[in-house]
């Protein structure tokens, strides 16, 4: 009976990893992205990931992340960058883009897998929702607006400027009041 | 089962093994280990299909990086879970509900009455289904080669171990109630006695959990594995506590060893 089982949690294992699709690629190839140059006629966004709010809650942070190591002393992870924007790019798919061509550690949650159907953005540079304290995770902002939706459902323009930054508040501390409905 | 120290779990582990190696029988033991070292195995690998954070990528599946890191810690907490399970098996060998009515039939008789009698239920209807299925099968009751009447057959037999566990339980509450169990004033023989021998294990045993939990409250258990594995540390207070921590898992299995010892070497002088 044991063997029946053991045999039958092979299997859904099995059946678990055939399902979610199977590409496996090795590191170098993952991070073998190639920024696109930039053009003159080619159009740009701005790109740029900071946490700087995790360097006045230090004593909230995971012990596991206090190093400079993680968090860069000026709490910059990737200053602003010009990124060729190509139609119809979602602010994921450019954030995406740039860190795998930076070689930065971004974890993300699919669009299918969560109810509201878009990409979720678990962490960035090992420094993951709720490192900080319970309220702390990413937002991003673009053009100084907090669109506080997915980042997948949000299409760029040309001359757009994209702030993912780490909050440690619930958005409070990066200028972004959550108001309730109604 | 507290901290994912891999030394300490490591240490736990060993423990559980040595111990459940002399007290079963070589048969049992390694057709356990069959069961237990492939869902160690499977909960190792599933780890890293969930979680994805860590320094060191081995590969990227599906855009999702496969680190060691996540590997490391589903080894934790896959030998986590198999240490338990496996000091629970050690546990319930060496008890016998005699010996847990006595510690906890005065502090709390309700509820160590249930505890004994549902610990009993498990083996017992395990051997009565042995039965019916036996006597069921010289009746000629698995002869047909359908699977719908395998199935209805395996159901028959189900049916009648439900109906005959019920009676059992009613005859069980009958013969308590006219043996006097639950009434004031009932007293029970039992043949344990504490010996000296019992109370210098005892203080032996407290002290060294007492220098284990001083070395955990000073932080010698901390250890984590995101976002890289933290050193193993070396200073005294740690060494100490696994020390001691070593001496306290490998206990049963000295004890019982040195049982053995001493009665094989009796019996070669008789």
């Amino acid at each position: 009976m044991k063997k029946d089982v053991l045999a039958f949690a092979f299997l859904a294992l099995l059946v678990a990893v055939l399902i979610s699709g199977t590409k496996i690629q090795s590191v170098d190839e993952y991070y073998l992205t190639h920024l696109d140059d930039i053009t003159p006629n080619s159009q740009t966004v701005t790109v740029s990931i900071r946490c700087d709010t995790v360097l006045q809650n230090w004593n909230q942070l995971d012990p596991a992340l206090q190093s400079e190591k993680y968090v860069p002393a000026n709490g910059v992870i990737l200053p602003a960058t010009k990124v060729v924007l190509r139609p119809k790019d979602t602010a994921f798919d450019i954030l995406d883009r740039t860190v795998r061509a930076k070689k930065i550690q971004m974890e993300y949650q699919g669009a299918d897998q969560n109810q509201f159907g878009s990409v979720y953005v678990k962490g960035i540079h090992y420094l993951y929702e709720f490192s900080c304290g319970p309220l702390s995770g990413w937002m991003y902002q673009v053009n100084g607006i907090y669109p506080n939706y997915g980042s997948s459902k949000y299409t760029l323009h040309p001359n757009d400027v994209m702030e993912w930054v780490y909050t440690c508040d619930l958005g409070r501390d990066v200028g972004n009041e959550w108001k309730e409905a109604g | 089962m507290f901290t994912m120290n891999p030394v300490l779990l490591g240490i736990s582990l060993l423990g559980a093994v040595c111990f459940l190696a002399i007290i079963s029988r070589a048969r049992e033991f390694f057709s356990d280990l069959a069961f237990y070292l492939p869902m160690f195995l499977l909960i190792t690998f599933t780890n890293p299909l969930f979680s994805h954070n860590g320094v060191t990528p081995l590969f990227f599946l599906n855009d999702q990086p496969v680190t060691f890191e996540a590997v490391c810690c589903g080894a934790a907490i896959a030998g986590m879970l198999t240490a338990v399970i496996l000091w629970s098996k050690c546990f319930y060998k060496m008890t016998s509900s005699e010996q847990f009515l006595y510690l906890f039939g005065r502090l709390a008789p309700k509820l160590s009455l249930v505890l004994s009698m549902a610990l009993r239920f498990v083996p017992l209807l395990k051997a009565q289904g042995k039965r019916i299925h036996r006597v069921q099968k010289t009746l000629g009751l698995y002869t047909s080669e359908s699977r719908v009447d395998r199935i209805r057959g395996a159901l028959r037999v189900f049916s009648a171990l439900i109906t005959w566990s019920l009676e059992n339980a009613l005859d069980t509450a009958d013969s308590m109630k006219a043996r006097g169990y639950g009434l004031k004033g009932r007293t029970s023989f039992s043949l344990f006695r504490f010996h000296s021998r019992d109370g210098i294990l005892l203080v032996g045993i407290a002290a060294a959990l007492c220098i284990v939990l001083a070395g955990v409250g000073r932080g010698a258990a901390d250890f984590h594995y995101y976002p890289e594995i933290s050193e193993l540390r070396r200073d005294t207070c740690s060494v100490l506590s696994g020390l001691m921590f070593f001496v306290l898992a490998i206990l049963p299995f000295g004890i019982e060893s040195k049982e053995n010892l001493q009665w094989t070497y009796l019996q070669s002088k008789i």
